[in-house]
């Protein structure tokens, strides 16, 4: 029974679940104006998974909505209907469905989107995200945790190295750290892209905890949702090493162990 | 016998295309395609290295010791290379600055190497040097078309006119200053790598690995 419900679609909707705590908050501060960019970016994505599905037979996926609502909450503010469908379509074709779609992908769409619209339109201001976003974040990562969708060594990773920064006095600001939870309980926790191996996760999280800390000591004028996409993005980027590092790891022990020189 | 030069001359446009196909010349094409002027510059400098060093190659190919052989053709492609550059700087002293050193690198391009090395080195010089052109124009078209894109796109210009009339001027077009930068053009090679592999598809790699036919999760 277990074996015929876990699809990929099951695990994409868990993945939506948990992500709404956080949409319930934006949609109350915001009110129907973020409703409104919601849509319109869900029949964006929309559009491409159908092209995709028709061209390539490529099935669409709910993870398309998970991702367009990350779009429609953290894309920079002011930006005309022309320029968001350019970064939309550019975050989900080429760094989603030109892989061969959701479980495929390198790099989160959201991801993608975001930085290409950061990069293309660095005048446009990035949202403020409100503080009670950042809470929502928490019971956000636990649904996911508890359904088994979200790695939960990420978490503790990025824990682990905000506990000794916060051991050693370094402080982040408020705003900081509310980008910085959403985003890495909504987008680097995200089990695609995300690092695969136990060590990995480890050190996934805890290489954007570093990431974020080191850029909102050194990089002064970044908004925080910039900050914490950038860090974002070289985590993901970072992830196939983190990998490759831990399956390495895992080699030099069992060479050792069983007294070998090579294994394999 | 000597062979057709006509299919010598287009296969290389666009069928075996030198950058789309073989991935060559990439360091030139991400740096200065920024604007059509300095793509059509680069163009022009390399095509004319090319084709003039593929002659000079093929002519003296019998007297080519092979041990030797990589390093007299980049002393000669890199004379032609010095004289281009000194060409530039003489009559076009602002595009050649704009340019910086990329033309200077011409010497180290694969492509010119690559043509020198797989084709000139056995061919007498006329089809050398026509096998040359074709490539030389071959990596053209994609400069080309990428420097009007991003030229296009990023600063709403084409050739310095105004095409699209920018917020800063008073028009309407926001003009995506990512075209500005080295990325895009990765992403525009890309894309029309793309696009010609689903128009030729017989130019697609085989996958590295098959996966399994049976998804993992019905098994």
């Amino acid at each position: 029974m277990i074996r015929g419900i876990w699809t990929r679609e099951t695990a994409a909707l868990l993945l939506l679940a948990a992500a709404l705590p956080v949409a319930v908050m934006w949609v109350v501060h915001g009110g129907p104006e973020v409703l409104g960019r919601l849509v319109f970016v869900l029949v964006m994505a929309g559009i491409w998974h159908l092209v995709f599905m028709l061209a390539r037979a490529q099935p669409p996926s709910f993870s398309g909505a998970h991702a367009a609502l990350l779009i429609a909450m953290l894309a920079p503010q002011g930006l005309g209907p022309v320029q968001l469908v350019l970064g939309i379509s550019f975050g989900v074709v080429v760094a989603e469905l030109a892989f061969g779609g959701w479980g495929r992908n390198v790099l989160n769409p959201a991801t993608v989107t975001l930085a290409f619209l950061g990069f293309g339109y660095p005048a446009a201001p990035w949202p403020e995200l409100q503080v009670t976003l950042g809470w929502a974040a928490i019971p956000a990562a636990l649904i996911g945790v508890g359904f088994g969708v979200v790695p939960w060594r990420v978490f503790a990773g990025a824990f682990a190295v905000a506990l000794v920064a916060w051991a050693t006095g370094a402080a982040l600001p408020r705003e900081v750290l509310t980008a910085a939870l959403v985003i890495l309980a909504l987008i680097v926790a995200e089990p695609v892209t995300s690092a695969a191996t136990h060590l990995g996760r480890w050190l996934n999280g805890a290489l954007y905890a570093a990431l974020v800390l080191a850029f909102g000591a050194f990089w002064l004028d970044a908004a925080p949702v910039q900050l914490a996409i950038s860090a974002a993005l070289l985590t993901s980027l970072a992830a196939p090493l983190l990998d490759e590092i831990a399956i390495a790891c895992w080699f030099a022990r069992r060479a050792r162990r069983l007294g070998r020189k090579r294994l394999g | 016998m000597q062979p057709k030069l006509w299919p010598i001359l287009a296969a290389p446009l666009i069928r075996q295309n030198p950058v789309m196909l073989q991935i060559l010349g990439i360091c030139s094409a991400l740096a200065v395609t920024t604007t059509v002027a300095t793509a059509l510059t680069m163009s022009v400098a390399l095509t004319a290295v090319l084709v003039m060093g593929a002659a000079i190659i093929s002519a003296i190919r019998r007297h080519i010791p092979s041990t030797i052989r990589i390093m007299l053709q980049i002393i000669i492609v890199a004379s032609l290379v010095i004289v281009i550059d000194q060409i530039l700087q003489a009559w076009f002293f602002e595009l050649s600055q704009s340019l910086s050193v990329y033309v200077s690198l011409i010497a180290t391009n694969c492509l010119v190497l690559g043509r020198t090395e797989s084709f000139a080195l056995r061919n007498p010089p006329l089809p050398s040097a026509v096998d040359a052109l074709g490539n030389g124009l071959g990596y053209s078209l994609v400069l080309v078309t990428m420097g009007g894109v991003r030229e296009l796109f990023g600063a709403g210009e084409l050739l310095g006119h105004t095409v699209l009339p920018t917020v800063d001027q008073g028009g309407w077009f926001e003009p995506l200053s990512l075209m500005m930068l080295a990325p895009s053009a990765f992403f525009l090679l890309g894309l029309m790598i793309w696009g010609l592999r689903s128009l030729i598809p017989e130019q697609v790699e085989q996958p590295e690995f098959q996966t399994p036919e049976v998804a993992e999760a019905q098994r």
